[in-house]
């Protein structure tokens, strides 16, 4: 019930409705899983829908796209009265397919439990564009919404043609159709539609991102919501908590083999020789597969590919370019770890003004005192508790991918790019995995099954090992910043400076494409990730974007802006102190935009704030506690965060004990499924904070796991994250909420470690040891 | 050489032949079809493989499947069902306390074997119960209140 009608009449008494123009698709002849998606409509009504659809082998296959200009690219009424909502968008763990699906029930006027959602596969779906920049909502909600509308219009036509009544005189219910005063004529959706496709024209312009549907579709009035705002249990939570759902993690195709990688020693190490001795005897071994600097395994079952890849040198801690029996040049090309900000600083790039305003140098040569101070974050993983998985199907004319990515279409793209196929010839069944915020390895790995699979003719299933995905995904990069800034004499801020030195975060090279010498994928510049509202006479922020710096980095949740946002909101709040005013009142003073002082004036009423400068002095005892206040703009949505954390200055550690979040990111659509992403942002950025940094030597990165790169602990989560939401209304248009508060938090921490003991803290992470000898100094 | 392995999961039984010398994940995975436990790092480090062997959670990813011949294995599909989730499972369904999901099965096979020997726990007993288990999406706060809201039924109910 969750795929597109199998077939359809040619034959309708509606005008518009004819045979579909596009292939059907074919849920059966060929599907041999090891489970069933297809099943009760009870387990269905748990687990939004994924279609895993056949796999027939041999002879060149075509996968046509869906035209966003029919109403059967967004939608599908069946018979029994449930509906399917198409989208390219697709899940990471933020429960979007909730909020796309309620913005359909709404303006369908349909009840959102019998609402399913299929998501992401390329012949299935729109491309709505990739699914991150905290743009699902913001951007496919409106596509969504004006298909959903149109749906509506069409239905009502056709009930009206069926009730003989005008349009005017029905109402809609739940999916039922009635006339007016008159209940007992009524119809359903799934009686209207007869299993038929919504094969009409309701229109589309523009692409992805930018793509305008059904312009003409009388929206509903927001003042008569009643799914939109309300906060709905998630459909696939149930199959998660008993072992049901099926990630990409769990697929299993028809005659399907497992694969291993075995990386290079060193990123630009060279395969010298793979001696292959004794591979044979590990049962199920296939082959190996060797094309230039790509070196991976193939076997029948999972345990033999590992057992294949660690005798070659897949493990976790390699001792050299000769450690297993593929042999590597001793490429020994990175930097030191200490030379790292020295190097960002003198990355080639280009520079991207941010704002440029009076004449800062001559403001800081007259201001009554002066300040400087940088600012150092570390690569970071994305750290994806499953590690990145794909299954390639690569055949004689066709390749056909069932993964996890984030941009499924795209990756289309990227993959027949990779395997010289038409676009055409290629389909990307999308399958949920583990949690990604960001570009992971989800789309790498997709390069990595389909040379393996390409290599031995049979579709093959490339899981990373957790060295695999924290050694080679492509990480957060590392940034340096420097600050300076001056006060008159009365406190006032006269001159800002802010340049920070940023690497690539869109580096979509796929590793593998590399490997084999024909990269696929762009290496942009870093880029500001700044939104700079402080409105200083003198001001000169610049961000120098740079190309790639030692290791592929990619963006991961927030981009750039939780480094940012901790040298802009650490710094001011340093300016804030050294002036003896309130950092609350201090920052109110310099900004205008009303949402920016929203969502600080929230955030300071929900805190209970009482006026006064930060570091009252030294506090008795070994624990100290402080308050720490920062804000962001990230792209439209505005956060501003307070929390009191405890420094315990005999071991160093920091504990941040109650988190306040004032939220604007205009109308919630689901309220509880915010507050989620909220509580995840907060959580993950405090580890980000506090613990995560990359380690590496000249050849590659050497925290390849969790022992080596530790993230936080449920002992160290905090007793109370309470949120309130601002704007939150129809007036202000629904914007992100995936990522921007997770951007305050380091500064936040920053800022109360100084209010707690009076030390700054300006390089993440915040390590106990790292504390410790910042107290020393003090 | 492959060997016949009984096993005893969750109340049933199975017969499968493989590598003696292979973790107890991959058989559960890839040859009984139990997708419930998950392969998160194969080093016994974050918890996503969490089964229970005689009543006790353990990290299936170092498990040699041998080492589970004779006893009682259970996965988070012994728990219950979608149909007729278990109460923890419940509690968990009752909070919304998934994320990607991805690293809720050891959540729950973790609290359910702490919470069946400490039916009174307090908060800090729940956090470090689960200090041992790694969730990257920050569904924490959720997690814990699942736990607490499921110890709390039981009590009513006892």
């Amino acid at each position: 019930m969750n795929a597109r009608p199998e077939s359809a009449s040619a034959t309708s008494d509606i005008s518009g409705f004819g045979a579909s123009r596009r292939q059907f698709l074919k849920t059966s002849g060929g599907l041999v899983l090891g489970f069933s998606l297809l099943g009760p409509l009870a387990a269905l009504a748990q687990q939004p829908a994924t279609r895993i659809p056949a796999s027939p082998s041999g002879g060149a296959q075509t996968f046509p796209a869906v035209d966003p200009a029919k109403l059967d690219a967004w939608l599908a009424i069946h018979p029994d009265n449930t509906a399917t909502l198409f989208t390219g968008k697709v899940e990471q763990g933020n429960g979007s397919p909730n909020a796309l699906a309620q913005i359909a029930a709404e303006e369908l006027d349909f009840p959102f439990d019998k609402l399913f959602v299929v998501m992401g596969t390329t012949t299935d779906t729109v491309d709505q564009g990739p699914t991150y920049g905290s743009m699902a909502v913001r951007y496919a909600g409106p596509q969504i919404r004006h298909a959903a509308a149109a749906g509506r219009q069409v239905l009502l036509s056709m009930a009206s043609k069926r009730l003989h009544v005008p349009v005017e005189q029905l109402t809609v219910r739940d999916g039922v159709v009635s006339v007016t005063g008159d209940t007992k004529r009524s119809i359903t959706y799934g009686e209207l539609v007869d299993g038929k496709r919504l094969d009409v024209t309701i229109g589309a312009t523009g692409k992805t991102f930018g793509m305008k549907v059904a312009p003409d579709a009388k929206l509903k009035d927001p003042s008569q919501y009643t799914i939109v705002g309300t906060s709905v249990p998630r459909k696939d939570i149930p199959g998660k908590v008993t072992g049901a759902f099926t990630y990409v993690h769990d697929v299993k195709v028809p005659n399907m083999l497992h694969g291993r990688v075995v990386r290079p020693y060193g990123i630009e190490s060279n395969l010298l020789s793979v001696d292959e001795s004794g591979l044979k005897d590990i049962p199920g071994f296939v082959a190996v597969v060797r094309q230039r600097n790509f070196l991976g395994v193939v076997a029948k079952t999972e345990w033999g590919a590992i057992k294949a890849a660690e005798k070659l040198g897949s493990k976790l801690v390699r001792k050299g370019p000769t450690d297993g029996q593929a042999k590597w040049s001793d490429w020994q090309g990175l930097p030191a770890m200490d030379d790292l900000w020295e190097t960002l600083r003198h990355a080639s790039g280009k520079d991207i003004t941010v704002a440029k305003r009076g004449d800062v140098d001559a403001a800081l040569r007259k201001g009554a005192k002066r300040f400087k101070a940088t600012f150092r974050t570390p690569f970071e993983t994305h750290g994806s508790i499953g590690p990145e998985l794909a299954i390639a199907d690569v055949g004689k004319g066709y390749a056909k991918f069932w993964a996890g990515t984030q941009m499924p279409h795209q990756a289309r793209r990227d993959m027949a790019e990779l395997l010289d196929l038409p676009v055409e010839n290629v389909e990307v069944n999308w399958v949920e995995a583990s949690g990604q915020y960001g570009r992971n390895g989800l789309e790498p790995v997709m390069a990595d099954a389909a040379i393996m699979s390409r290599a031995v003719g049979r579709p093959v299933r490339v899981q990373w090992m957790r060295w695999d995905s924290h050694g080679w995904d492509p990480k957060e990069p590392p940034i340096v910043q420097d600050l300076e800034g001056a006060l008159d004499k009365d406190g006032n801020v006269t001159a800002w400076h802010h340049h920070m030195w940023v690497p690539t975060f869109s580096d979509t090279r796929l590793l593998a494409s590399e490997l084999i010498g024909k990269p696929v994928g762009q290496v942009h510049l870093g880029d500001a990730a700044i939104k700079y509202e402080y409105e200083f006479d003198n001001a000169d922020v610049v961000a120098h974007g740079e190309g790639r710096v030692g290791v592929i980095t990619a963006w991961m949740r927030a981009p750039g802006q939780l480094e940012t946002t901790f040298a802009m909101e650490s710094f001011i709040d340093e300016l804030a102190a050294a002036a003896h005013q309130d950092p609350l009142a201090f920052r109110l003073k310099y900004l205008k935009e009303p949402r920016a002082l929203a969502v600080l004036n929230a955030a300071a009423k929900q805190y209970g704030w009482k006026s006064r400068p930060s570091f009252q002095g030294r506090q008795p005892g070994s624990k100290a506690t402080g308050r720490g206040l920062a804000w962001v703009n990230r792209d439209g949505s505005r956060v501003a965060t307070i929390a009191d954390v405890v420094v315990d200055r005999d071991t160093g550690g920091i504990w941040v004990k109650r988190v306040v979040v004032a939220h604007d990111c205009g109308l919630v659509i689901s309220p509880d499924g915010m507050r989620n992403q909220i509580e995840g942002n907060v959580i993950q950025s405090m580890s980000r904070t506090l613990h995560e940094e990359i380690t590496f030597n000249r050849a590659h990165v050497t925290s390849r796991d969790w022992a080596s790169y530790p993230i936080l602990t449920f002992n160290e989560i905090p007793d109370n994250i309470e949120m309130v939401f601002v704007n939150n209304s129809a007036k202000y248009p629904s914007n992100g909420g995936g990522e921007p508060s997770t951007c305050p938090t380091a500064a936040v921490i920053s800022n109360a470690v100084y209010d707690a003991v009076g030390i700054r803290l300006r390089q993440t992470p915040f390590r106990p040891q790292r504390v410790k000898a910042a107290l020393a100094r003090a | 050489m492959p060997k016949t392995i009984h096993l005893k999961v969750n109340g049933k039984q199975h017969t499968v032949d493989t590598e003696p010398g292979t973790m107890l994940l991959y058989v559960l995975r890839d040859q009984l079809g139990l997708h419930g436990p998950k392969f998160g790092c194969g080093l016994s480090e974050c918890g996503a493989c969490t089964i229970h062997l005689d009543g006790a959670a353990v990290r299936s990813c170092v498990l040699p499947v041998t080492a589970a011949e004779g006893r009682a294995i259970t996965t988070l599909e012994g728990l219950g069902s979608v149909d007729k989730p278990g109460p923890l499972q419940q509690a968990f369904i009752d909070e919304q306390a998934v994320q990607c999901g991805y690293c809720i099965n050891g959540m729950i096979m973790t609290a359910q074997a702490f919470l069946d020997s400490h039916p009174n726990p307090s908060r800090d007993d729940i956090k470090q119960a689960l200090n041992g288990n790694l969730c990257r999406c920050g569904t924490h706060m959720r997690i814990v209140r699942a736990i607490e809201r499921a110890a709390k039924n039981w009590r009513k109910a006892s």
